[in-house]
């Protein structure tokens, strides 16, 4: 198979139209500030006032300007992912054109020939000059590209639900920290699906085991501690359910963060024990409906928050907390790559916030979608704090939708009323404010979220 | 106390059985002690910590937050390779009840000190073999000292027991809050070099381990109803049950080496005290032994064929050692420190009825339930008992269980 | 007998596109290429620009040896189709080779289509479709100094034209009353013959050659009109036909074209056909018609890979739709979609703007609130957006005062939307 490539992400929420990228294009491709040569185009959008939309190249993995081009001046170039366009070769049929549905080729008749955006060498100055973020540059395919071909540590056919986020996210994460690790899958979906085995046959390629649902963090303190008396450099990994990390696994894993033991430590939260049949747990959701918090005449779901985890785990002064969503696996290898580093020197927490499809009442297929609508509706947070650094957003969310458009997605929440609505919206600010002050107080950083 | 005291053979030094069991854990050199402080095993924990902090142990002190996360540390380290040690008593046990139970299932060679103590409601401090005794289908070897050197030797034992090959358990040594605890006696402290080639390289993960040089699932499901389910288990528990009964040839072995190589001797599961021309027999558990022996003495001198069968080794429980001992006499009495609630006897005497049974003569036989919540078992005690033990000789029976210490 | 798994015979945009379909999915089956032309692949689109010498034949080639080896493709050159067997999936190759297919793709493309005039075929005249004729004709520049080009298509202004930039005296004669039948409106058509007029070309439109004759080293035609006039060089350029000579008599239906359906099936299993040759669905008809356009090439050619692979994602041809992209001296002629309204029923809307002093001509064709086509000279807007407006049938109800008044930023808001 091919590799992935880096792309230019467009987040239309966050335009607001001042063309800074048109000039800075310009500029550099055709040295000039006038944005008819600019490579990509923002234009208003008709649906809303002070909307904007954009028009650019998507550098195609199977490109149709490519297969129009009857002079073989525009080719796909599978190392850089470029659409590169040679002018020697063009012979200004504009044929290209008719093959693209995005106004990413377009004639510039002030040039007098096409012109598309080759991505700056990997370098986009669009996106560098863009003052609100609504260009990124996205290298998630880097992740393809250079985790791609490890291997994974886990069998195939973990019996883990369809769509389960979980399983996604240990096969990810296991694969880019390797096999020099002890892995601790307390009982869960993580343990339940297979990946300590039964009966004598392991799930996994790699050192793993079933804690306790109590003892995950200790058990890993000690293992961490003889291999450092050896002098062996060894890695703990925790994948742990929220049952066994806020509820039954909290005092070991308070004690282990209060002593600054060298593990990582990711708690893949869906909410409640679904693996044992859906009930509540400490981190279920208010208004959540599980199979004990049920719905009925007198019981509306879960009636009270879900304790905030990872802000506990900050106020351990953990020597890395960050929280983390599958809908933005960039942001996520990101933090793995610091939680990993920062296990080796104390205690690194990994809060991934992990809708359950079975449990939750979503379609299988719609796991990510619900992921990226937890984030942009700051129902969860993207941010990781280190003592030194503070806090810090990795994913701010500058107009957050309304959180229904979160809370629709899932059958548990089904049965929420206005009052329950109300009552969740509220806390979802009150949690971002909470934590733009506490930003505010350790960062110093004024760049709150909204 | 001198640095110097390790060094020269014989070496005495003065001393309670909590410093004793850390003098212990010196010698045997774990890797790993974890601690939590309780009450009466508290001062014991501060000595190992002492000596981690003098550098008498090269050892990583866990000092973590509860006794359930003491033995869950303890597991990690023994999963990854290593010596371990810890210590607790009641309801520190309990509360580490969760992985302690699984300790003997993983086969994980982990030693561990109970400074009995009884409760825990009503709530006491003092010691009582109620913590202790309900550990008895744990899975874990239990050994229970009588003095305060025994506690050091039977330590050091522990490590050579728990570590063989062919038990791959662990050993619990349990010594007698307060009595022993905190009971100053005369100890002789064995020579480095020879504990150290008593106990030999450290064995500890052969089996199962924690080890990306040995990747292994640890721990799977097992069992349900699928193919090779049942018989997976069956599996397990048969060579639990298999490790326990090689533990009493082991424990013995252990026992006769360490009286070749430091002169001491002990009767590694079964004591028998004046018992070969005994017509009965008192039976004890524990530190309350040297005072029954005492008052065996005292009887003797008075003309009665009274002798003393002191249970060191609980688990396994040492049927055959029994057997031989209760079928030299024709009449018994049990001493327990502790309650079976559901038999309304002591514990250690609703076991010897089982022993009874392979009896060819039926033994009469009585429950004596003493020393409670710290309560002495004194002498005058133990001639009660040796007296309505006696008695049934005669016919004279006497319905348990009887509470030494009802009317004080 | 040789045999592959995929047997493509063609080797122009429908065949490379199908290949790259094929590709997609099954890097590993043996995939064969056969094609008459013994080059490298090229676009027919390209010859205008290989006789005016702006482009070398060797600098337009689509795909180069390194382009088959590294997708495992055998491309066998200089030996097209000669018969077809399909009860046994055999093929003979005009060298005498036999192939044994899996599947078979026929895109071998469209000939030259030669009037019936009289005294044509005995007076040497141009044609050009194939590298071959690009090459001769570029060869034939040097000396002549003046052409005839019979046909007022595509091919024939882009010849013209460049006839002309080589310093050649041209006539095109066109027996349609417009230039671009079909993809300009007689309006816009006017404004381009103009500018041909005003670059010297001699514009005979509306009239036909009734008879050709050598006259010495070129040739010399008479016109319905009366009129006679001789010149270096004839050029033949009145249209292109389905080459499908070698499935005669055979089982592979055709028509004009071979007939296919919306997976590029023919009605012979394991048999497809697309591009020039093969006769597909009209969007706007609903009937069957070849069309000859180089986007519908790949389109077809896409839609034959994916159902040869039986690729789940494939989607059913929606229908050819015209589309031409026409530059001519420095201008921009695009139309998609319907350009005439008048082959239209009654009820549809036409916004036209125009300013021919700007050379400017921009009209949009809406119906029930569906585009049904753009064209345009020197406007600007992105024929791929509209061909998807079209396509899709978008509703532009709600922006069509907006749409009419700026189709580009429009169109782009419109996609954007749909595939942000």
């Amino acid at each position: 198979m091919g590799i992935g490539h880096n792309t230019i992400a467009f987040h239309q929420d966050k335009c607001d139209g001042c063309g800074d990228c048109m000039t800075v294009c310009a500029e550099a491709k055709s040295g000039t500030t006038d944005t008819q040569h600019s490579r990509l185009k923002i234009v208003p959008s008709v649906a809303a006032n002070d909307s904007f939309e954009l028009a650019m190249c998507r550098q195609c993995g199977d490109p149709k300007c490519v297969l129009n081009c009857p002079s073989g001046s525009l080719t796909k170039d599978h190392e850089t992912g470029v659409v590169p366009w040679d002018q020697e070769k063009c012979v200004d049929c504009l044929l290209c054109t008719v093959g693209c549905a995005y106004g990413g080729i377009t004639y510039n008749a002030a040039a007098g020939h096409v012109m598309k955006c080759d991505m700056c060498d990997g370098d986009p100055a669009c996106v560098k000059s863009c003052p609100t973020g609504a260009l990124e540059y996205n290298k998630s395919a880097e992740i393809y590209n250079n985790y791609g071909e490890l291997e994974d540590l886990f069998v195939p056919g973990l019996a883990a639900c369809q769509g389960c986020n979980s399983e996604l996210l240990i096969r990810h994460t296991m694969r880019k920290i390797g096999s020099n690790v002890v892995v601790a899958t307390p009982p869960g979906c993580i343990a339940g699906m297979g990946t300590v085995g039964f009966n004598g046959k392991t799930g996994s390629k790699i050192p793993v085991f079933h804690p306790l649902l109590t003892n995950t963090a200790s058990m890993l303190a000690g293992a961490k501690r003889y291999y450092n008396r050896i002098g062996r450099d060894v890695t703990m990994v925790a994948l742990a359910g929220d049952g066994g990390t806020v509820d039954a696994g909290f005092q070991s894993l308070s004690g282990a963060a209060e002593r600054g033991e060298q593990m990582l430590y990711i708690c893949v939260d869906n909410e409640g024990y679904m693996n044992t049949g859906m009930q509540r747990s400490g981190s279920t959701s208010f208004g959540s409906w599980t199979s004990t918090t049920p719905v009925g005449e007198t019981l509306r779901g879960k009636t009270q928050d879900a304790k905030n985890m990872p802000v506990i785990m900050m106020m351990h002064n953990c020597e890395y907390v960050a929280t983390a969503s599958l809908a933005f696996m960039d942001d996520y290898y990101e933090k793995l790559d610091k939680a990993t580093a920062a296990a080796e020197r104390g205690l690194a927490y990994l809060h991934v916030y992990s809708p359950c499809p079975t449990g939750w009442r979503i379609p299988p297929e719609s796991t990510n979608e619900v992921c990226r609508k937890a984030v942009e509706t700051n129902f969860a947070t993207l941010w990781e704090f280190t003592p030194d650094e503070g806090l810090r957003f990795t994913r701010p969310v500058d107009n957050p939708l309304p959180v229904e458009q979160y809370l629709n997605l899932s059958g548990k929440y089904r049965h929420l009323d206005d009052e329950q609505l109300t009552h969740i919206q509220n806390s979802v600010k009150r949690k971002v404010a909470f934590l733009n002050g506490f930003m505010l107080a350790t960062s110093g950083s004024e760049a709150q979220m909204q | 106390m001198p640095d110097t005291a390790l060094t020269n053979e014989p070496n005495s030094i003065v001393c309670d059985g909590n410093e004793a069991a850390a003098w212990a854990v010196s010698l045997a050199k774990p890797d790993m002690v974890a601690v939590y402080p309780i009450t009466p095993q508290s001062s014991l924990v501060e000595y190992v910590s002492q000596f981690i902090a003098d550098g008498k142990i090269d050892a990583d002190l866990m000092d973590v937050e509860g006794e359930h996360s003491v033995m869950s540390v303890l597991h990690g380290a023994c999963l990854a390779g290593a010596r371990t040690y810890t210590a607790t008593c009641g309801p520190g046990l309990y509360y580490m009840f969760e992985p302690y139970v699984r300790t003997p299932g993983m086969r994980l060679p982990i030693v561990m000190s109970v400074v009995t103590r009884d409760g825990l409601t009503p709530q006491s401090v003092w010691g009582g073999q109620q913590d202790a005794m309900m550990l008895r289908e744990t899975g874990w070897i239990q050994i229970y000292c009588e003095s305060v050197q025994e506690v050091l030797d039977s330590l050091i034992m522990a490590f050579r027991i728990a570590e063989h090959r062919d038990v791959m358990l662990p050993v619990n040594i349990c010594h007698d809050g307060n009595y022993l605890s905190y009971g100053v006696t005369k100890v002789i402290l064995p020579e480095q070099e020879m504990v150290d080639d008593f106990l030999g390289e450290k064995d500890t993960n052969w089996h199962v381990a924690l080890d990306p040089d040995r990747p292994m699932s640890v721990d799977p499901l097992t069992g349900g109803e699928g193919p090779g389910g049942p018989s997976t288990f069956v599996r397990y528990r048969k060579s639990h049950c298999a490790g326990m009964q090689n533990a009493l040839r082991v424990i013995t072995e252990t026992h006769d080496e360490w009286e070749r190589m430091f002169g001491r001797s002990y009767a590694p599961l079964v004591e028998e005290y004046r018992l070969d021309d005994a017509d009965y027999a008192i039976i004890t558990i524990g530190s309350m032994s040297g005072a029954g022996k005492d008052a065996v003495d005292v009887a003797r001198e008075q003309g009665e064929k009274v002798g003393l069968i002191r249970i060191k080794t609980f688990r396994p429980f040492p049927m055959a050692a029994l057997t031989s001992a209760l079928a030299k006499v024709k009449a018994i009495g049990v001493v327990d420190r502790s309650v079976s609630f559901a038999w309304n006897c002591g514990p250690v005497y609703q076991e010897i009825q089982a022993v009874l049974y392979q009896l060819e003569e039926r033994l009469p036989a009585i429950s004596f339930i003493g020393g409670l919540a710290g309560a002495d078992i004194t002498g005058e005690h133990f001639a009660r008992v040796i007296e309505s033990t006696g008695k049934q000789l005669a016919g004279e029976m006497t319905e348990g269980p009887v509470w030494l210490n009802e009317n004080e | 007998m040789e045999q592959t798994k995929y047997l493509i015979a063609g080797s122009s945009h429908a065949a490379l596109s199908a290949l790259n379909s094929i590709r997609l999915l099954d890097q590993e089956g043996s995939l064969t290429l056969v094609t008459k032309d013994d080059r490298l692949p090229y676009s027919p689109t390209v010859l205008p620009y290989v006789v005016s010498g702006q482009s070398k034949p060797e600098k337009v080639q689509l795909r180069d040896e390194a382009f088959f080896t590294k997708n495992n493709v055998n491309f066998i050159s200089g030996s097209g189709l000669e018969a077809l067997d399909a009860d046994h999936n055999t093929v003979t190759l005009q060298n005498g080779q036999e192939w044994q297919y899996e599947k078979l793709l026929l895109a071998t493309g469209a000939s030259p289509t030669i009037p019936p005039v009289t005294g044509l075929a005995d007076t040497s005249y141009h044609v050009l479709r194939t590298m071959d004729d690009a090459v001769n004709l570029n060869a034939a520049l040097a000396g002549a100094e003046t052409a005839v080009v019979l046909g007022g298509g595509l091919i024939g202004m882009h010849a013209a034209e460049n006839l002309i930039k080589a310093g050649v005296q041209v006539t095109i004669v066109e027996m349609c009353p417009q230039v671009l039948p079909g993809y300009f409106d007689p309006q816009a058509a006017k404004i381009i013959e103009q500018t041909f007029v005003e670059n010297g070309v001699i514009m005979r439109i509306g009239d036909t050659v009734v008879g050709a004759a050598q006259d010495g080293e070129g040739s010399k035609v008479s016109l319905d009109s009366g009129d006679e006039i001789s010149a270096d060089l004839l050029l033949v350029c009145t249209g292109v036909a389905p080459a499908i000579s070698y499935l005669e008599g055979g089982p592979v239906e055709t028509d004009q074209g071979i007939l296919v359906d919306d997976r590029m099936a023919t009605n012979i299993d394991n048999i497809w056909a697309a591009g020039d040759v093969a006769q597909a669905l009209n969007f706007y008809s609903g009937e069957k018609s070849v069309g000859g356009i180089l986007p519908a090439a790949v389109e077809q050619g896409r839609i034959a890979g994916m159902a040869m692979i039986d690729d789940p994602a494939i989607n059913l041809y929606p229908g050819g739709v015209p589309l031409n992209t026409y530059e001519f001296f420095g201008n921009q002629a695009i139309s998609v979609g319907i350009s005439d309204e008048n082959a239209l029923p009654e009820g549809v809307e036409v916004s036209l703007n125009v300013n021919e002093e700007e050379m400017f001509y921009q009209k949009i064709i809406i119906g029930e609130g569906r585009l049904i086509g753009i064209s345009g000279i020197n406007t600007n807007f992105d024929p791929g957006i509209m061909w998807q407006l079209v396509l899709r049938r978008t509703d532009l109800a709600a922006v069509k005062d907006e749409f009419l008044r700026n189709p580009v930023d429009t169109g782009r808001d419109l996609m954007s939307r749909i595939w942000r």
